[in-house]
């Protein structure tokens, strides 16, 4: 269960160790790769994997707890405790406004609801295509 | 530090072991002619106090038939200081040669505990191999010893006591060289050097002066005391006390031949006596006990005083 | 609250007429993976040697945990060393090894050590390993003890890339286990900047710099500009090297607040970088090109 994701390290990226392991964590998440409930692997196994300060990690697993990302059981690990959805969810009613102006301007140039269901769902597939490349 | 010591040493431990039986298988195989020997002149006869007529030849006829044998055994002397050079002396010399002190003092057992363990170990077996190999050469020796006695230095280092103490503190003096030196070649030369120096001095300085020594006057005949007897001095005095020269003595021989007279009677007739300091035969257990004590106390000595360098100054 | 881990104050150390460390004065913090760094002959392996009770101090103190690694035999007990070549019996098997430190050692534990040990023999002998299973060995047993600080004198010397790769794996992996204090002497910068976080460089005997990473990072500035005579610059504390090349001028700086002054151009400086040019009086970090330093951020 627990090889459900493994870290790499670009010590030269600019990037911080740690930082670089919460953003792993959060595109495995939004991948799909790893789901709610999945255990993260220990902090020994990560640091025997690719030699780096347990600190680090033990500081990147907090990040991500901290944002309620991830939960730590006591003695037993460190596992998922939710999608990224609750994030996305913070900017809920600035999107739907926006996605609310976009319909308005989308009827008014003469598409009814089959074509703009349509058009939706295909730019989200391409957009998603896009991001994942 | 059982373990410890055994692993460490165990190469060690088996080649003297061997030794010991060598020598055993030696001294049993050699024994058995001297012993046919010994009944077959009936030497038994020729024991002090009151050796029979016939002894003043016989006996010596004896020992030189064995001389050659005897003397190799005398070569013996030299395994107590062993015990230095190949035990001792590589103990803590090779460890910090090779930089494994790094390794074994850094463990969570105390320096001077480890050396303190190791010594006490390594000093059990050695006694105990130094009073095998000693009581293997008194028993080779009995014969030897009844005739000619064992007070001299020749059999007395050789036998008893004293042969597993010399390995104790030959021992002691490898282990601290080892610990000064820290090269095992210098620290095997120093410990033969200060072995040798310290078995000199005990023999000439402090052997000689445990008892009071006795004192005999004879008149000048050839012989000069008891078999068995360590003598101290054997010197001619004149009718005053005061000692002869050899130069005075050889001239009043070179008178006697020229008068046609023999040199002992005319000797006798100036008056001058043999004045012998020795140490008689009956003593030998007890100057045993003593030297061994003397030398058993400086390992002591020795070995405390390398442990509290380990503690203070350990590299 | 255990004391700290390691504790100097003015220690010297002298070997006859030399000075191997002078007026050494340190205080490590716990749980840290230090970098022990400085050149050859700095003073390193002294001031391990000095932290293990293998030589005595010639004047000052040095305490470890709060004991006299000299005179307290039992702070060995809680302090594991591998020293430079790490040291073991060459006649004695890898078993008989462990089983050494397992009858020396109060508190052992077995598991760990067969954890950390894979792939190795446990019936060959010690001399036949290769350099990095024989370090990696080293450090096994160290850590079977348990010990609440860990001092490695040049671990990674004399192993090819692989070897050192394995044998940091292992080290943290026993660290993360153990949660112990770690410092790691060694003349490589590039070695301990992948998992230090703390950094300790001695110059002459001499704490010459010391601090967090990210604390050192953060308060030293790479400047670049035209050759002038140089006055006090706002938010500049100390200049720590200044290299003329032509018209250019380059300073190390150490700062203390944010440079706005318009004629410097302000970089960061990498780990490297930072700690030759305290090391080494002549050299000056060249000045980055800006990809490669602009994105550095590390927070707190």
């Amino acid at each position: 269960m627990r090889d459900v994701i493994q870290f790499h390290l670009d010590p030269h990226s600019g990037v911080a160790t740690y930082l670089q392991i919460v953003q792993q964590v959060k595109e495995a998440l939004r991948l799909g790769t790893i789901d709610v409930g999945d255990q993260l692997p220990t902090v020994r196994e990560v640091v025997a994997d690719l030699a780096i300060n347990p600190n680090t990690v033990a500081k990147a697993y907090r990040d991500l707890e901290r944002e309620g990302l991830v939960v730590a059981r006591q003695g037993r690990g460190t596992f998922i405790a939710s999608s990224l959805a609750p994030a996305s969810l913070r900017h809920h009613d600035e999107l739907r406004a926006e996605l609310e102006r976009w319909i308005r301007s989308a009827l008014a140039a003469g598409l009814d609801e089959e074509s703009v269901r349509a058009l939706i769902s295909a730019t989200l597939r391409e957009s998603l295509a896009r991001n994942v490349a | 530090m059982a373990w410890v010591t055994w692993r460490q040493h165990r190469s060690q431990l088996v080649t003297a072991a061997g030794l010991l039986v060598a020598l055993a298988f030696a001294a049993l195989g050699t024994r058995l002619p001297i012993e046919a020997a010994f009944h077959h002149d009936s030497l038994a006869g020729c024991l002090p106090p009151a050796p029979r007529t016939g002894c003043d030849i016989i006996v010596p006829h004896f020992e030189g038939e064995w001389n050659g044998l005897v003397t190799a055994v005398r070569v013996l002397a030299v395994l107590p200081v062993l015990a230095g050079l190949f035990v001792g002396a590589p103990l803590l010399a090779r460890e910090i040669e090779q930089g494994t002190h790094r390794f074994a003092w850094t463990q969570g057992i105390a320096r001077w505990r480890w050396l303190l363990s190791k010594t006490a170990l390594l000093a059990a077996a050695t006694a105990l191999a130094g009073g095998v190999a000693s009581a293997l050469v008194m028993w080779w020796r009995t014969p030897f010893d009844t005739l000619e006695g064992r007070m001299g230095p020749a059999s007395f280092d050789i036998e008893g006591l004293v042969v597993p103490a010399y390995a104790l503190f030959a021992l002691a003096l490898g282990v601290l060289a080892g610990l000064v030196f820290r090269r095992t070649v210098a620290a095997m030369t120093s410990t033969l050097v200060a072995f040798a120096a310290t078995r000199f001095l005990v023999l000439e300085f402090v052997r000689p002066h445990f008892l009071a020594p006795l004192h005999r006057t004879d008149v000048a005949s050839g012989a000069g005391g008891q078999p068995g007897d360590w003598v101290l001095s054997d010197t001619l005095v004149d009718g005053g006390g005061r000692q002869i020269s050899v130069a005075r003595e050889n001239l009043a021989v070179l008178h006697a031949q020229q008068a046609g007279i023999d040199p002992h009677t005319y000797i006798v007739t100036l008056g001058w006596r043999r004045v012998i300091s020795y140490q008689p035969a009956g003593r030998f257990w007890t100057f045993q006990l003593l030297e061994a004590g003397l030398f058993a106390a400086l390992a002591v000595v020795v070995v405390l005083v390398t442990v509290w360098l380990v503690r203070r100054r350990p590299t | 609250m255990s004391a700290a881990p390691l504790v100097a104050e003015s220690l010297g150390k002298r070997f006859r007429r030399e000075w191997g460390l002078r007026g050494l004065t340190l205080e490590l913090p716990a749980g840290a993976i230090v970098g022990l760094v400085g050149a050859n002959g700095a003073g390193k392996s002294t001031l391990l040697a000095l932290a293990t009770g293998l030589l005595a101090p010639t004047e000052g103190t040095i305490s470890i945990l709060g004991r006299d690694p000299l005179r307290d035999p039992g702070t060995l007990a809680e302090v594991g060393f591998v020293a430079q070549g790490a040291p073991l019996y060459k006649s004695f098997t890898v078993g008989e090894t462990i089983t050494y430190a397992r009858k020396t050692n109060a508190r052992w534990d077995d598991e760990i050590v067969v954890e950390l040990l894979t792939r190795i023999d446990s019936s060959a002998k010690v001399g036949s390993l290769s350099e990095g299973d024989r370090a990696r060995l080293a450090l096994a047993i160290m850590l079977g003890k348990r010990p609440q600080l860990v001092l490695l004198d040049e671990p990674f010397a004399s192993l090819d890339p692989l070897a050192g790769r394995e044998l940091l794996q292992l080290l943290m992996d026993g660290v993360a286990e153990t949660s112990a204090t770690v410092v790691i002497a060694s003349h490589v910068v590039a070695d301990v900047e992948r998992v230090c976080d703390h950094i300790v460089l001695l110059a002459g005997g001499a704490v010459r710099l010391e601090g967090s990473v990210e604390g050192l990072l953060e308060s030293h500035r790479l400047l670049t500009g035209p050759r002038r005579p140089l006055g006090a610059i706002r938010g500049v504390r100390e200049i720590v090297r200044e290299r003329h090349s032509g018209r250019q001028l380059t300073l190390l700086a150490v700062t203390d607040g944010p440079i706005v002054d318009a004629s410097w151009r302000v970089e960061r400086v990498g780990l490297e970088d930072l700690l030759l040019a305290y090391m080494a009086p002549e050299r000056l970090p060249a000045a980055a090109r800006p990809t490669e330093r602009v994105r550095l951020r590390w927070h707190g």
